[in-house]
């Protein structure tokens, strides 16, 4: 069960990897508007880029980790019912 | 603020290359050999466009020195992603070569093609290494350049009019190519200071300035010939 | 239940190519490795002797690194935008395609993405980019559009394969770790299939404007220039429409490719061809109406510097190529994809790449031409591509064959749950759907009133 734990904080380290990038080009956005406003350099282009560009990335992040959340609920599910039947639980699977 | 501009009387101008040598003298232009001049690697800070007009034998050859204009509204500047060329407050429009990223946009987005890409590491002749312009510095490979007005004077005349506690005179400021200009035909100088002669000279009916039609506004001018 | 495990699993053949390796796939790695390297030893000789080692020069000073950024993100196209309006226009015979299609999206537009930066005569500075960019050039809008498009394609892609990695990881497939990583638990339960569903659903309706914005985004580098042939307003949708046509000829490709080397011909069958190839016929005729519409007002104006760049494609220079890429792109694609004989596998591969062919040289004869026709008169040469350029080229494609071999060799390539619940659901779901289109039949109030009056 160490392996579980392992690969269950790598998947929550990848979840967090999007949050992370997110977060970055909000950041860089941000930065090239406090440098164009600095600068007096078409700001308003700046500020216009900005508002549609950062929900994108978050929306982004939001639905991955809405997926994960959502997954993660009904991770052992079946786990019992697995062991009766012998590894089959779900229709979506492939027998070998 | 100045706004500083040129004026080239193409009555008087012979066309004989005078400016453009000035001009690689003055900014340290590296000298390319013939095999990347072929290629059409040639960097022309300041250029001599010359045109034909008329059949064998009655033909007539033009001229027209051709520097950056410094436009007013540049293309240049604003397709910059990384604010590596800029207009300056007196309306000079610079490069900053450590800046660059050398993507090249600005010189497409110029319609007047004034802007020339380093695509080699810069060379001179070795008597010219001992002998480049101490003031303006020289690019690296990959990095765009083109004509500067000579800022590097106007810094320097403004230093010696507070030394000498006084303001800029007209003739303070001029670039090379003006200075070198044998039969006189280039001016430069402030172009909203009614004093200075060119301010006097764009109000001539012989002055047009090139593709006014784009709204760039260019703050060079010409004074066309006259037979 | 039990029986079930007995059966040979009926999606085998999608599983095969992952469990088993043929010595073709060795080979093939290392023939593109080849290519790999030396493309990457010509870059690294790029970055050292600087841009000098490319055939650029005064005036065309973009050339073919722009070409194919152009031309790879708009092969890009193929894969998002397709699944996605495929899947929100419910076709049921998208089910073997949108998992090719997205792969397609995710690794091309990681390699049309990078091109930019081969074209960078100073690459160490990049970081300029992020501290002192200027949102107002259009540059950065190209980063942020093929960021976020990155970002959405690759989340759209990862998505819809969980359940199949749930297979892979059911099945004990190796390497074991990787489809437990990424099964992100999937145990197929009602609830996890209601979010996924939920999060697809949103996901599709995402993805489409944002693929559009980008091949926009990148048609403005030129169009918001004051440079003849480029300063048009008709350039944002011509680029989605030149994309979405070059795409669906790369999908095509692709398809015929692997169902060759996969024998997925029980998966890819004919009728999936012919649809998206009809696909295919319908964007070539939006493609040269655009063409048309562009060019005729070009020349109709008779601008003098518009014109010099019109005759420089049509007479000049540039005719033979401008030519050619109307035969491929139109003619060839049109002959063989309106004659029902004609419209099987050899001709629709013939059409797809010929298409394929044109869209990179249109992206050649909107780039080149408008930089080789200065307005002022400044001697001109002829842009001649060197070996550096050339190598980068098939660097590029290398890359997306390799990278598009191994995620096959990792992941199905057809989506199987997908493929599973068309067979167990859809032939049901659109018996519905199509009842839902057809007049509803009398109701028994109406029946009775109409009886009533008959009395």
């Amino acid at each position: 069960m160490k392996n579980d734990k392992t690969i269950f904080w790598l998947q929550i380290a990848s979840v967090s990897w999007i949050w992370i990038f997110v977060m970055g080009v909000a950041i860089w956005i941000l930065n090239l508007i406090r440098v164009a406003h600095k600068l007096n350099d078409a700001l308003n282009a700046s500020v216009g880029i900005s508002i549609v560009a950062i929900p994108v990335f978050f929306t982004l992040a939001a639905i991955l980790t809405y997926v994960f959340v959502g997954l993660q609920k009904d991770k052992h599910r079946g786990d019992e019912r697995a062991k009766q039947t012998g590894g089959i639980d779900s229709s979506w699977r492939g027998a070998k | 603020m100045p706004k500083w501009g040129m004026v080239i009387d193409l009555n008087k101008c012979t066309g004989c290359g005078e400016c453009v040598t000035a001009c690689k003298v003055e900014l340290n232009v590296p000298v390319v050999g013939p095999e990347e001049s072929a290629k059409g690697r040639t960097i022309l800070c300041m250029d001599i466009l010359s045109t034909y007009e008329g059949e064998f034998p009655e033909v007539k050859m033009r001229h027209m020195p051709r520097p950056c204009f410094h436009c007013e509204h540049p293309p240049c500047t604003k397709v910059c992603p990384v604010r590596a060329t800029y207009k300056n407050d007196e309306g000079i429009v610079a490069q900053i070569y450590p800046q660059c990223i050398g993507c090249r946009y600005c010189q497409v987005a110029c319609p007047y093609t004034v802007k020339h890409f380093n695509w080699t590491k810069p060379e001179w002749p070795e008597e010219r290494c001992e002998a480049l312009n101490p003031d303006v510095s020289v690019r690296p490979e990959g990095v765009v350049e083109k004509c500067t007005f000579c800022v590097h004077r106007l810094q320097k005349a403004k230093e010696q009019a507070a030394v000498d506690g006084r303001d800029l005179r007209e003739g303070d400021y001029v670039p090379a190519c003006v200075e070198s200009c044998p039969t006189k035909a280039m001016y430069f100088g402030d172009l909203d200071n009614p004093k200075h002669k060119v301010s006097q000279l764009k109000k001539s009916h012989r002055a047009f300035r090139l593709m006014e039609d784009l709204g760039t506004e260019p703050k060079v001018y010409y004074l066309s010939e006259v037979e | 239940m039990s029986e079930l495990r007995h059966n040979t699993f009926e999606d085998e053949d999608l599983i095969r190519p992952i469990e088993q390796t043929g010595p073709g796939f060795y080979l093939m790695v290392a023939i593109l490795l080849g290519v790999i390297v030396f493309a990457g030893y010509t870059y690294i000789r790029q970055v050292f002797l600087g841009l000098g080692v490319t055939g650029l020069a005064q005036p065309v000073s973009w050339g073919f690194y722009i070409i194919n950024f152009v031309f790879f993100i708009g092969i890009s196209h193929a894969g998002t935008l397709i699944s996605a309006i495929l899947r929100l226009s419910k076709a049921e015979w998208r089910r073997p395609i949108t998992r090719m299609a997205e792969v397609i999206t995710a690794i091309v537009l990681a390699i049309g993405g990078l091109h930019p930066i081969l074209d960078l005569g100073r690459p160490d500075r990049m970081l300029h980019l992020f501290t002192e960019g200027r949102l107002q050039s259009p540059l950065l809008w190209d980063v942020t559009s093929i960021t976020a498009y990155f970002a959405a394609s690759t989340v759209y892609l990862y998505l819809p394969m969980i359940p199949d990695i749930a297979i892979l990881r059911d099945r004990g497939t190796r390497p074991r770790w990787l489809y437990e990583f990424l099964a992100w638990g999937w145990r197929g339960t009602e609830h996890q299939k209601k979010v996924l569903e939920r999060a697809i659903n949103i996901l599709m309706v995402m993805v489409i404007p944002i693929a559009i914005s980008v091949h926009t985004v990148i048609s403005f580098i030129f169009s918001m220039t004051i440079q003849p042939g480029w300063h048009s307003t008709i350039f944002g949708p011509y680029f989605v429409v030149g994309a979405i046509f070059s795409g669906i000829a790369a999908l095509l490709i692709v398809m015929i490719a692997f169902r060759k080397a996969f024998d997925l011909g029980k998966y890819l069958k004919l009728i999936h061809f012919q649809y998206l190839s009809t696909l295919l016929l319908i964007m070539s005729f939006l493609w040269f109406y655009f063409t048309f519409a562009e060019y005729l007002t070009g020349f109709y104006g008779h601008e003098p510097n518009e014109m010099r760049v019109f005759l420089y494609k049509f007479t000049g220079d540039y005719a033979p190529w401008f030519w050619t890429m109307g035969i491929c792109n139109f003619l060839i694609p049109v002959v063989i994809l309106v004659n029902p004989k004609t419209k099987k596998i050899p001709g629709i591969l013939i059409a797809s790449i010929s298409v394929v062919i044109g869209m990179w040289l249109e992206r050649l004869i909107i780039v080149v031409p408008s930089l080789a026709n200065p307005r002022l008169p400044y001697p001109t040469g002829i842009y001649i591509p060197s070996l550096t350029e050339w190598s980068l080229f098939a660097g590029g494609v290398a890359v997306f064959i390799l990278a598009y071999m191994l995620f096959a060799k990792l992941f199905p390539i057809i989506s199987i749950w997908e493929i599973q619940e068309g067979r167990e659901e859809s032939v049901h779901a659109v018996a519905e759907r199509l009842k839902s289109y057809l007049p509803d039949p009398p109701s028994e109030q109406l029946l009775t009133e109409k009886l009533g009056s008959k009395r």
